[in-house]
This record gives structure tokens, C-alpha cells and sequence, in this order.
């Protein structure tokens, strides 16, 4: 997951809208949840102390604190996972990468588990922020169940540091309604935004897959930082700049009432746009472009080291793992819980993208992410 | 005895002067000594002694001329929407209804900002007002994503801001004064100008400074209403803190930004003082 | 200091300002009701009455400031109808002056000048507020900011303001009511010089009654937003009209009585006690008639011997209080019959009055023609 990679839908937005409207959530809760800011939030049983204790098998303690992103898991299976445990789980739902590193970095986060996406696991090792994990306490992990390109991330210098969660890619999504023909590269998502979808494509609000995706037009590598490749993405970001409708990782409200026809486009998302509104049609590009994997990692200084575990193990078990997967909609790398969702949500385009077109996507890289140049290409872009 | 006095006032400073210097000084001297580091490798702050950051400064030049440029309009057109609304309120309403209608203008600062941003983005959207103008034969209008649109944003979200201070300025108008200038001769608009309107003028300042100020530093409306286009300074501190986090480059240019509001203002007090609202003159009687 | 008698050279005069059954309400408070005056060019007029009795209300009226529910007012022969303040050839001084603080003492003279269409020439209202400045001599407070003056000079800062435009009537609001007692005696004598030489007519509102005798040529008794008496300060004085004015203006004994016989404009009226006195009487009155009777304090006398002049009535009555107040002593005593008397005894009477001192019964002499018959409230 990277910035914002599930903001809401507006369906979403406005439930969220109500509950804090009632005064149910916070307002924290509803920046965090609607992807606009970094939040805190207190979701579902997360006040221990007024319920009593019950004698478990074994004692992990009153709560446990989830760091992930918006509309992540299902609710049911945290209140499960505390009618079981007697752990309630806090969840604190973040925006960006980058934030979740800042809070991490500063130090006292009070996380016991956290949801990082595959790039950003060696920093957090080489800051000395994570932890091996002990395998013995995660039962329910089965290397053998994993592709190795959605797993592997998770070590670091031979030792395993985060168990996959899901993956996804990032492609484009448009409406097939304004559009001459589908589209299938990035090549003809920046050449038609300059022509006839002027005023009406978004870019993230997010350097690794804006540049990432400018790089793809030249057909440089998506995690380039080459000088000269990333002058000419700059070059061609900014004669785009005129023509984009936005700049914003929250393209779905624009999508879905018809003021842009055009945007980058994370899976899951995709598949929300899709489905609502079938016009709206999701591709990645054929040059290639970004595939993810996000990760569950468990942050040193953890306050409830067991209960961290204990929760991990729960979420990753397969029958869990299903039932997350059928409530937030994203791929689930984990065979033995693909061998449990429906067919057609394995056979689906959007989610599960040709062999060729997956093979041609590239993971994120570290330096990409903290990389200064493009961060600063991004800066002078977003002012230009 | 003027000794203890002394001591007695230096007493009463005391906590006055701590709240600046935790919550104002301080903070500021650790921005202005970053602002002379460097980015660490892997972002944050790394200790050094260089003007490379404010060297660097031109490259948002465009976030710099957008602020200076919707801050001041925001402000006016703030003013503009304000006044009259402040003056009703103070002047023209009847007093039963006063307090009812005072809240009603409080009453959007009871949602925040986002979700009446997210309105917003819904009524400038291509099915809002375009469609309106549209219908009504008036030409294809854009309207959201565009400097236009952060100027809407930014005066219905500090509107009130700016009405209280006028009213207040307006309402404690003695009104034997309008009276005096009728009697003396005066039609209604000509004592408005020579005696209401320069008397109102320390709430107008006030109000303007309010929203000057804190649209020198705003960021949500114009990443919300500008789509990311209309790119502020506040934006670009963003950016730099959580995204880029060149904190060193960040604090250069919050130091760049605090030092541009404090000559606006100060140029914008003297042109007051020029236009004779002196506080001294309008605070008596 | 004495009132100016002026009385009938202003009865030849034009008049200058009317009012023509003017009624004013508020909502359901009749603030004004049915006024009928006419005030003459040249006349020093006082609305006088406690407050809320409409002396303010009418004057509003006048500059335009509140427009009548009924009825007319005329300025010089023209009928002002809905006519705003702003076009009416009248000035006021306001109660608090309502100086503008944003101006200097000649910005605030200037002002009315400088709202005249076609312009006047800067160098004329220069002049005229230099004028204006040394009528009311504040000659070098010109530059001065308003909160740099004091209360009296205000005030007059407020009446310069005013004059400057020469208006034909100029209204002036409880103007001393903010001064202290002896700033406000020294205005006083300088509003009336003023008059004098300016001409200008000049209609004051004050409920001191003190102020109003001693200034004006013609008092406006209001009460409950009537007219009760119009009259010079003489005749409110002498001749009130009713307990109402009686009581207003100074202090009188008011007493039942019936009437016994007329004459001459005169009547002889029994007391409660038996004993008779002649008084002034207005109106026709017949013998077995009912009356209120007022007396002035000064009026009656006192005396520490039984006999009694010929041209006298006597009531013997105990002191109860004794208040020295400079120029004379103000007696209270006690009737068994006709209740409390007040008595106002001159300094040198005094002296005469070997031993009246409280509890001692000493007689009340009333002269034949003092006090008069009250008309109805």
C-alpha cells in the first residue's frame, strides 16, 4: 500500500460522514479513514477497560495496536479475534508510507503491528525499527504458499522481518465512454491528456508512481534515478502539468461524477470504480509500470510483543485471510487462501492481470522512495 | 516601592513571557537553525552551515507568487462578503433576531473544514454549478481544480473570521453619531463613508490580519479545491516535511514565509495608520 | 441671575417652527401625543418635563431624527413631512455631544459645511469654522483631537458644530447634563449671551427646571407626552396650571378647599379647618365648588405672636423640621387639620423669629391673593 492506495469511495465517505456526523467516530478517525491525513482511530472495541476480562488460555493482555491502511481488513474478524484472545484491537489508519516512517522514526508510536509496503522493509531495517520475526509464534505461515516476488521483501540479509499481506498493481483507469480506444500504455496516457482528454486525466499526488509512470513513457525503469531519465519524465510531467484536471491521490470522486475521465489507478480501486460504474475500465500498462506487495511487520519496542503475534497469526490464517480479502477486494498472494475465494474474483482482469502484463510490472525499490532527486522533481512538478 | 514594583511587574511578565518563549521563540530559533542544514540521506535534518536552501528558494517560486497573490484577494474578497453581511448584523437586523443569526454564521465552523471542502468539490464539480450555467445557456464553464475555485474555498471557509471582527467594530458604533451626521447634513451613504466606515476600520484590520495571516499559511483548500494544481506555500511545506521530508529546505522556507507575512503586515499597518485609524484616535469614547 | 422678560417682543415675532397635532408612537407607547405649538423666530423655547414625559421625542421630531405617527410639523412655514434630517435647515447638540472621534476639533465644526451641495470653498469654511471656534473660544483647539478636550470644552465643540451652519432653529439636547453644577451655570450664561448675538432660534430640552426658568423666554411643561402648560417662566411659576406644574416647578402646598365666593378674578375659599383665604382664580368657579388650592412656601410667613395682620390668615402649627439652606430656611411644620406645611422664611425674616425652633407652635400667615386655584390634571 502506498499514499492513499484505498481512499474511500463516496459510498464510503459518506457512511463515514454520518458515523462522525453522530458523533460515532472522531474526527481523527474520519481523516484517517477517508485517506486525508494522518489519523488515529479508535475502531470497534477498542475500550477494554469497560468490558470485563474473561479468563483466556493464554494471557496476551487487553489490546493490541494495528498500524495499516484505510478499508484494510474486516471489523468482524477483529472483534473475533478479541471474543478469542480478550485483545481488542486498536486500529490507527495512515495515508502514506512516508508518514507511517515519520511516526515510527520519532520514536513511542505505541504499535505492535504494522502493515509496510514491500520498498520501504530495508529502511526500516537499517534504522533498526523492526524486528525479526519468530516463526515459531506464526503457525500459520507457510512459505511454500507464496510466489516467491510477493514474499520475498519480507527478508532482509536472510532474515524474515514481515509476512505478506496483499498485493496489487498500478495501472490507469478511464472512461471508456469519452475514449477513442482502450487504453494500454502509459505512452497513450500522457500523449491523449495532451489532446483530447486535456482538462480531464489526475496524476497521484505521489512521486514513486507519477514519476514512476513518466518514466515508463521513455520506457526507463519505473524506480529510475538516473539523472538524465529523470529530466525527461520532469520534462514531460511538466508540459502534461497544463492539461491534468488534478494532482491527488483521491481520484475517485472525480471519476465517479464525471469531472475527470482519466487516472493513475491502484487495483483495488480499479475494481470499486468497475464495479459501480462499468464504463470505467482499469488496464496496466504494457510498458510496465509498479506492482506492490504490502507486508505485516511487528515494530521493536512493541508494548504487547505477544498479542502482536498472536494477532499476525490470526489475520494470516486462511479462512481469515478469505473473509479479509472478500471485505477490502485487494489479491491476496497467499495460495491456500486463493484456493478458498470464488473463481471469478481469481479470473478477474483488474485484480489478476495477464501473465505477460504482470511480468513486465516492477516492484517499487527502497532508493526510489527516499531517493531526494525525485523528490524534489516531484516539489518543482507539483509548483511548477 | 519602585523597586518592588518593578519586581511585581517582572512577577506578573513571568508567565506571559514564558508562554513566548516556549511556544514562539523557540520554536522558531530551531526553525531558523535548520534552516542553514542540510537534508540527512535518508530525509530529516542534518546539521551544517549553508545558504543552499534559501539559494534554492526560486525553485517554488510558483507556490511563493500563489500565496501572495489568492492570499490578499481571499482577504479582500473576504472583506467585500463580510462587510455588508457584518453591517445587517450590526446595524440593520433586529436585535431579537441578532443573536440567532450571529450563531448561524458560526454555524459552518461547527463541521470541519474537510467535509465542507468535499461540498464544495461537489458544487464546483463538472455536475454542479457548470451544469447550472450550462443549462441556463451561459457556456461551458470549469470551475473546480482552478485558482478560482481555492478563492471560493478559502472565503467561505474564513468568512467568519472576518464578519465578527467588523461586526463587533460596526455594533459598538455609537449611533448618535449617524444621527449627528444627518443632522449636520449628511444623505445615509455619505455618513456611511465618512463616519461608519472609518470607524469600523480597526475591526476591518483586525479581521483582515486574521485571515491574511492564516491564508498565508493555509494548505487543505487549495490541495482539496485546486486539485493539487494551485499550489500554496503551505502545500510545498507540506510536501517537504511529510513527503520529501527535507526538513532542512522546509524550515528555509517557513522562515522565507514568516518573514514575507511580517513585512506584508507591516507594510499593511502603516498604510492604516496613513489613512488615519490610528488605534488611538478611534479607541476613546 | 434673572430671567430674561422678553416675552412680548417674541409674541410679534414669525413663528418659526410648528407643531400641528403631532402624535408619536412607539409601537403601543405614545411617546407624543397631539402637540400643538408654535415657536417664534428669535425665542429661547425649554421642552421641560421628567424624563419620558416626550420633550425628547419632540425634538427628535423636529430635526427629523424620528418622524411623526400623526399630525404635522412645519419649519419655517414649510411642512417638513417625511423630509430627513439630513435636508431639514435645523442643527442639534446631542446629549453626549456624538462628536466623531475619528476628526479634529475643526473637522467635526467643518463637517456640516462640507456636506453642502454645491460645494462650499475650502478658504469660506475655513472662515467660518475659525468664526465658530472664537464664538464658542476655543480659537486654538482647531487641531486638537476630540478625546484631548475636555467635558465643557466638548460641549462647546458641539455647539460650534452646530452654529457654523446658521441653522434656523437650533436643538439642543439636555446639553449641560453631563457637566458638573458650576461648568453648568457658567455654560448657561454663555448659551444665552450666544443667543443673543447669533439670533438664532433656540430650543432646549432639560428636566432641570432651575435651567429651564432661568433661560428661556417660553417653558413647554410636558408630562406623559403631553403639552400641560406653555407659558414664560412667570407665569409657569406664578400661575401652574395644575398640581402637575405646581409640583413640577419649584415646591408648593397644595391644600383642598371649597369655594366660598368670587371676585375679580379672585376667590375666597374655606379650608379643611374651617378658616378662609382668598387666592387667585383663573376659571369660573362657583360658590360650593371643590378646588385644589396651591401655595408657594415663600409665600407664607411665619410669626411668633398671636395677632394676625387684617390682610391675613392664621394657622397655628408645630415645627418639625428646620433645614438652613443660605438664603433662606426652609420650615416644615405640622397642622393638626390641613397636615404638613412647608415654609420658606428669608434670612433677615429670621431675626424676627425670636425662639421658632422645632416643636415650638408658632402661626402660619397667609396673605390674602397669595396662591391660586389649580386647574385639572
Amino acid at each position: 500500500m502506498q499514499d492513499d492506495k484505498a481512499p474511500i469511495t463516496r459510498q464510503k465517505f459518506i457512511e463515514e460522514l454520518l458515523r462522525y456526523r453522530k458523533g460515532s467516530v472522531t474526527r481523527r478517525h474520519f481523516l484517517g479513514v477517508t485517506g486525508l491525513g494522518t489519523a488515529m482511530a479508535v475502531m470497534g472495541g477498542a475500550m477494554p477497560l469497560l468490558s470485563p476480562r474473561r479468563a483466556f488460555a493464554q494471557d496476551i493482555g487487553g489490546e493490541v495496536v494495528l498500524a495499516t491502511w484505510p478499508n484494510y481488513h474486516d471489523p468482524a474478524n477483529f472483534d473475533a479475534f478479541a471474543a478469542e484472545t480478550g485483545a481488542a484491537v486498536q486500529v490507527n489508519v495512515f495515508g502514506s508510507n512516508e508518514e507511517m516512517l515519520a511516526k515510527l522514526q520519532a520514536g513511542g508510536s505505541g504499535w505492535d503491528v504494522f502493515v509496510p509496503t514491500n520498498y520501504t522493509i530495508t529502511t526500516y531495517v537499517d534504522a533498526d525499527l523492526i524486528e525479526p520475526l519468530d516463526l515459531s509464534k506464526l503457525p500459520n505461515y507457510d512459505a511454500a504458499a507464496f510466489e516467491a516476488r510477493f514474499a520475498d521483501a519480507g527478508t532482509v540479509g536472510g532474515k524474515l522481518y514481515a509476512v505478506p499481506k496483499n498485493w496489487g498493481t498500478t495501472g490507469m483507469a478511464w472512461d471508456s465512454s469519452k475514449a477513442k480506444a482502450p487504453f494500454t500504455s502509459w505512452k497513450e496516457f500522457f500523449d491523449v491528456t495532451m489532446t483530447d482528454f486535456s482538462g480531464r486525466t489526475m496524476v497521484h499526488d505521489y512521486q514513486l508512481t507519477t514519476i514512476g509512470n513518466a518514466l515508463k513513457y521513455f520506457g526507463y525503469s519505473f524506480n529510475s534515478i538516473d539523472a538524465k531519465e529523470l529530466a525527461d519524465a520532469e520534462k514531460l510531467l511538466i508540459d502534461v502539468k497544463p492539461h491534468l484536471f488534478a494532482i491527488t491521490s483521491d481520484y475517485q470522486p472525480a471519476m465517479r461524477n464525471g469531472d475527470a475521465w482519466l487516472t493513475m489507478c491502484w487495483t483495488g480501486e480499479g475494481k470499486q470504480l468497475n464495479r459501480d460504474i462499468p464504463e470505467i475500465q482499469f488496464a496496466v500498462g504494457k510498458e510496465g509500470g509498479e506492482i506492490w506487495s504490502d507486508y505485516y511487520a511487528i515494530p521493536k519496542n512493541a508494548p504487547h510483543r505477544d498479542a502482536a503475534y498472536a494477532l499476525i497469526n490470526y489475520l494470516i490464517d486462511p479462512q481469515v485471510n478469505a473473509k479479509e480479502a472478500l471485505a477490502h477486494g485487494f489479491p491476496v498472494a497467499d495460495s491456500r487462501v486463493n484456493a478458498l475465494l470464488p473463481p471469478e474474483l481469481l479470473a478477474d482482469p483488474i485484480l489478476h492481470p495477464a501473465a505477460e502484463l504482470l511480468n513486465a510490472l516492477e516492484f517499487g525499490a527502497a532508493v526510489t522512495l527516499t531517493d531526494p532527486n525525485r523528490a524534489e522533481l516531484m516539489a518543482r512538478f507539483k509548483s511548477a | 516601592m519602585a523597586i518592588s514594583r518593578h519586581k511585581a511587574r517582572l512577577l506578573l511578565l513571568g508567565p506571559a513571557g514564558l508562554w513566548y518563549a516556549a511556544l514562539l521563540v523557540l520554536p522558531l530559533a530551531v526553525v531558523l537553525v535548520y534552516s542553514f542544514g542540510e537534508r540527512a540521506a535518508a530525509g530529516g535534518y542534518a546539521p551544517a552551515f549553508t545558504l543552499a536552501q534559501y539559494a534554492n528558494l526560486g525553485s517554488r517560486w510558483a507556490a511563493f507568487k500563489n500565496t501572495l497573490v489568492l492570499a490578499p484577494a481571499g482577504t479582500l474578497a473576504a472583506l467585500l462578503i463580510a462587510y455588508p453581511l457584518a453591517y445587517f448584523l450590526a446595524v440593520r437586523v433586529n436585535p431579537k433576531w441578532r443573536t440567532a443569526l450571529l450563531v448561524l454564521v458560526i454555524v459552518p465552523f461547527w463541521t470541519s473544514i474537510l467535509i465542507r471542502s468535499y461540498a464544495w468539490i461537489y458544487l464546483l464539480g463538472g455536475r454542479g454549478i457548470p451544469t447550472l450555467l450550462a443549462d441556463l445557456g451561459l457556456g461551458d464553464w470549469r470551475l473546480i481544480n482552478t485558482p478560482f475555485a481555492v478563492l471560493v474555498g478559502i472565503v467561505y471557509g474564513y468568512l467568519p473570521l472576518m464578519v465578527f471582527p467588523v461586526y463587533v467594530s460596526l455594533e459598538k458604533l455609537d449611533k448618535r453619531l449617524l444621527e449627528a451626521a444627518a443632522d449636520l447634513g449628511a444623505p445615509p451613504w455619505r455618513s456611511f463613508l465618512q463616519v461608519t466606515l472609518p470607524l469600523s476600520l480597526p475591526g476591518v484590520a483586525t479581521g483582515s490580519m486574521l485571515v491574511f495571516i492564516l491564508l498565508m499559511g493555509e494548505y487543505l483548500i487549495p490541495q482539496m479545491l485546486g486539485g493539487g494544481k494551485v499550489f500554496f506555500v503551505g502545500n510545498a511545506l507540506v510536501d517537504l516535511f511529510l513527503q520529501s521530508r527535507n526538513w532542512a529546505f522546509g524550515s528555509a522556507m517557513s522562515v522565507t514565509l514568516v518573514a514575507t507575512m511580517l513585512v506584508v503586515v507591516t507594510l499593511y499597518m502603516r498604510f492604516l495608520k496613513r489613512i488615519g485609524a490610528a488605534r488611538d484616535d478611534i479607541g476613546v469614547m | 441671575m434673572t430671567a430674561p422678560t422678553r416675552g412680548e417682543d417674541e409674541s410679534q415675532a414669525p413663528v418659526i417652527a410648528e407643531f400641528v397635532d403631532t402624535t408619536k408612537r412607539f409601537g403601543d407607547i405614545v411617546a407624543a401625543e397631539r402637540l400643538n405649538l408654535q415657536i417664534r423666530r428669535g425665542e429661547f423655547l425649554s421642552f421641560l418635563g421628567p424624563s419620558g414625559c416626550g420633550k425628547t421625542t419632540a425634538l427628535r421630531m423636529l430635526a427629523g431624527l424620528e418622524t411623526p405617527t400623526e399630525g404635522r410639523i412645519l419649519i419655517d412655514g414649510q411642512d417638513m413631512g417625511d423630509a430627513p434630517a439630513h435636508r431639514r435647515p435645523v442643527n442639534m447638540v446631542f446629549q453626549q455631544y456624538a462628536l466623531f472621534p475619528h476628526m479634529t476639533v475643526a473637522e467635526n465644526v467643518g463637517y456640516g459645511l462640507r456636506q453642502r451641495r454645491p460645494r462650499m470653498d475650502r478658504a469660506e469654511i475655513a472662515r467660518r469654522v475659525d468664526r465658530a471656534l472664537e464664538t464658542v473660544r476655543l480659537s486654538d483647539f482647531g487641531p486638537r483631537r476630540i478625546w484631548q478636550m475636555s467635558g465643557g470644552q466638548q460641549q462647546r465643540v458641539a455647539l460650534a458644530r452646530a452654529i457654523v451652519n446658521e441653522p434656523k432653529v437650533l436643538l439642543l439636547d439636555e446639553p449641560m447634563a453631563a457637566l458638573d453644577a458650576k461648568l453648568r451655570g457658567e455654560m448657561q450664561m454663555e448659551l444665552l449671551s450666544l443667543q443673543r448675538v447669533l439670533g438664532i432660534t433656540f430650543i432646549l430640552v432639560t428636566h432641570d427646571q432651575q435651567e429651564a426658568l432661568s433661560m428661556s423666554d417660553r417653558i413647554c411643561l410636558m408630562g406623559q407626552g403631553r403639552i400641560v402648560q406653555i407659558g414664560t417662566p412667570r407665569d409657569l411659576y406664578d400661575r401652574p396650571a395644575n398640581r402637575y406644574a405646581a409640583g413640577f416647578v419649584g415646591s408648593a402646598n397644595m391644600l383642598d378647599a371649597t369655594v366660598q365666593s368670587t371676585a375679580d378674578g379672585q376667590a375666597r375659599v374655606a379650608l379643611a379647618d374651617g378658616s378662609s383665604v382668598t387666592v387667585f382664580s383663573a376659571g369660573d368657579r362657583a360658590a360650593g365648588d371643590r378646588v385644589a388650592i396651591a401655595v408657594r412656601p415663600e409665600a407664607l410667613r411665619l410669626s411668633v405672636s398671636d395677632s394676625v395682620d387684617a390682610g391675613a390668615t392664621g394657622f397655628a402649627a408645630t415645627i418639625t423640621h428646620k433645614t438652613f439652606l443660605g438664603e433662606h430656611i426652609e420650615c416644615l411644620l405640622h397642622h393638626p387639620v390641613l397636615g404638613q406645611l412647608q415654609v420658606n422664611v428669608p434670612r433677615q425674616a429670621e431675626r424676627s423669629l425670636p425662639g421658632a425652633d422645632v416643636g415650638r407652635t408658632v402661626h402660619v400667615l397667609w396673605d390674602h391673593g397669595s396662591g391660586l386655584i389649580l386647574g385639572q390634571d
